[in-house]
């Protein structure tokens, strides 16, 4: 199983009271509370955090995206993979994603990742992504249209990978007259496509017939295997053959030297299961953005908030894992064991998890964890 | 004489309509809450008009039209919509985007109006202030910011009191659904309509509430000044649904002005 290192490049250092006076940290949460300064000195940790964990062995560095949020200010995921595309060597750079409804330019997408591919000499996954609703605000894209813009951007994205321009797209949400592409990936046809999953079977469906790799994110284990056959469903219908390659999770998850030391660096997840999921269902799933379908699983997935989950409870549900490296492994091979995935993809810094605790669990994961993985 | 309820089918699209009343036509057009039903303000226009009240496509129960875009292509349906009855002129009344959408209409056949009377109707850009996100709120909130006192709101407890059956959430998401399809940007105006509406010459009242909080009063008096032949009335101690906020006042006015004819 492979393992991935992921961070969200946090920005938490505001009183939290501060934010508990507004209906969300995302959108609502003013940017007043954002230091240029500390933003400057995150940003070259951050970066340095993924350029160790390249170092320690993770089989992959996992990038993404969000908008008007403290929770993650990584504002463009291609901009980060192509910092990451120079300065690391070996790790594939799982770009998770680009968000595709809010983009006005699917051309100018195409030709960032394919860029990113050919500094990194073909180490890019290209994820694509429907976005949490905070993006729909954030771009003010219309959310009725997510899904049909998801597939349009998507499919003209392909397109500029595999067809020879310069050629004419007239789609119903995109239309360009000359497109002609003077950037193409290094990775032929193009880099391996991945899409996450939390709530929606469509989604899911849709991965499994395109043959993508799918990953859903932080939901149970029963979830999840619902979420994968969905999946499979749609393989099937295509003909194709599920292999744990194909699969994915995301969990958080931290270790240390001590089993303590292990669980207090692992409270700073709980801020994101809680304070920065915070708000009116509008923020996060807008009008017409969610199937019927999607939103009546998305009730039963989250049947029980994250946010109403006490710490313990994260822990042992296998949302958190946090312990020694012996424990690590032990929690990771039975999400192994319980999915069937090839990919784990690890949430590893979060809130004001400091750079020390930071770079020994990554240290840590280097020397035992990820070892111990290859045999699994 | 009582509505009655009728399909009608434009296009490929059905629409659900009430008819009721006797008189002249007068064509009603719903806002972004839907198709409200045959309410006290009808009831007593209909005493002297037949009131047409269609429920917009992608709204309540009438057929999904997704390949619409904008109010403009709903403000061609009716036209559409009015050569299928066989109308070839009615009084025009419409609420919120029904009356963005009517004030759309006008623009592109003002000889097909006989009369316009535009409620609270959003479509132009506010010289100050901003028309409220109405997507932005959960619908219980929402409600807070469109109505201003329901202790003075008869048909309250028939339109708001109850609790909700799986029917009508299903139609208030359909409503919603429908409502930002056709508004979302530029959120609920057309940047083109204020310089197409001095074509309309046709008598318009604007009637809205002073303490709209979702369209600024100052959007009734853009209307007015760009209107060549329009009056604004102020409704004191109402908000953003003066219908159902104030029937009685309201369908007085309506008839007044209609009678005018």
């Amino acid at each position: 199983m492979k393992l991935y290192y992921f961070s969200e490049m946090p920005h938490h250092e505001f009183p939290d009271a501060e934010g508990d006076k507004y209906p969300s940290l995302r959108l609502a949460f003013p940017n007043t509370f954002f230091s240029p300064e500390i933003a400057h000195r995150n940003y070259q940790r951050y970066l340095d955090e993924y350029d160790f964990a390249d170092q320690a062995g993770f089989d992959g560095l996992m990038i993404n995206e969000h908008h008007s949020t403290p929770s993650c200010v990584n504002v463009s995921a291609n901009m980060t993979t192509g910092i990451l595309a120079r300065t690391t060597k070996r790790a594939k750079l799982l770009i998770l994603g680009n968000i595709l409804p809010i983009q006005e330019n699917p051309i100018q997408v195409a030709e960032q990742v394919a860029m990113a591919d050919l500094i990194s000499g073909g180490r890019v996954l290209s994820g694509f992504v429907r976005g949490v609703g905070v993006e729909s605000w954030w771009a003010n894209t219309n959310p009725v249209h997510n899904r049909e813009r998801f597939e349009e951007c998507h499919d003209l994205i392909i397109k500029c990978w595999t067809t020879p321009g310069p050629f004419r797209w007239e789609g119903r949400h995109y239309h360009f007259r000359h497109v002609n592409p003077w950037c193409l990936p290094l990775q032929k046809p193009y880099p391996p496509i991945w899409v996450p999953g939390t709530a929606s079977p469509e989604t899911a469906v849709w991965a499994g017939r395109m043959g993508y790799t799918y990953v859903p994110f932080l939901v149970s284990f029963e979830v999840a295997r619902e979420l994968f056959d969905f999946y499979r469903q749609g393989a099937a219908e295509a003909g194709r053959t599920v292999t744990p390659d194909k699969l994915g999770f995301l969990i958080c998850a931290v270790t240390a030297d001590s089993k303590a030391k292990a669980l207090q660096a692992g409270r700073n997840f709980v801020w994101r299961m809680g304070p920065t999921l915070r708000g009116p269902l509008e923020y996060f799933s807008p009008v017409g953005m969610r199937s019927r379908a999607a939103s009546q699983f998305a009730l039963k997935a989250r049947s029980v908030s994250l946010s109403k989950m006490s710490y313990e409870e994260l822990v042992e549900n296998y949302y958190i894992v946090a312990g020694t490296p012996d424990e690590v492994v032990d929690r990771f091979a039975r999400v192994q064991k319980e999915l069937g995935i090839g990919h784990l993809l690890l949430e590893a810094q979060e809130s004001r998890m400091d750079h020390a605790t930071t770079m020994r669990s990554i240290e840590l994961m280097g020397k035992s964890v990820i070892p111990a993985m290859t045999r699994i | 004489m009582p509505p009655r309820e009728e399909v009608i089918v434009v296009g490929n699209t059905k629409v659900h309509l009430l008819v009721g009343g006797q008189g002249d036509p007068l064509l009603v057009l719903h806002g972004a809450g839907g198709n409200r039903g045959w309410r006290r303000w009808m009831a007593a226009v209909g005493e002297h008009y037949t009131v047409y009240a269609p429920t917009h496509p992608g709204f309540g129960r009438s057929d999904a039209a997704d390949w619409m875009e904008s109010i403009d292509d709903l403000a061609r349906f009716y036209l559409w919509f009015l050569d299928v009855m066989g109308l070839s002129k009615v009084h025009l009344l419409g609420h919120s985007i029904g009356g963005w959408t009517a004030a759309e209409l006008a623009t592109m056949r003002p000889g097909v109006i006989d009369r316009l009377v535009l409620v609270s109707p959003t479509g132009l850009k506010p010289d100050e202030g901003e028309i409220r996100d109405i997507f932005f709120y959960p619908p219980e909130e929402l409600l807070e910011y469109t109505v201003h006192d329901p202790t003075t709101v008869p048909e309250w407890a028939e339109l708001f009191g109850g609790k909700p059956g799986l029917e009508e959430i299903e139609g208030a998401l359909r409503n919603r659904e429908m409502a930002a399809r056709l508004t979302w940007k530029p959120y609920m105006f057309n940047p083109r309509l204020a310089h197409f509406l001095p074509r309309v010459q046709n008598p318009t009242l604007i009637v809205w509430g002073r303490e709209d909080q979702i369209v600024p009063l100052i959007c009734g008096e853009q209307y007015r000044r760009l209107l060549p032949n329009a009056t604004l009335r102020v409704l004191e101690r109402c908000g953003h649904l003066p219908p159902i906020e104030r029937p009685d006042v309201f369908a007085n006015l309506v008839l007044d002005f209609l009678r005018r004819a």
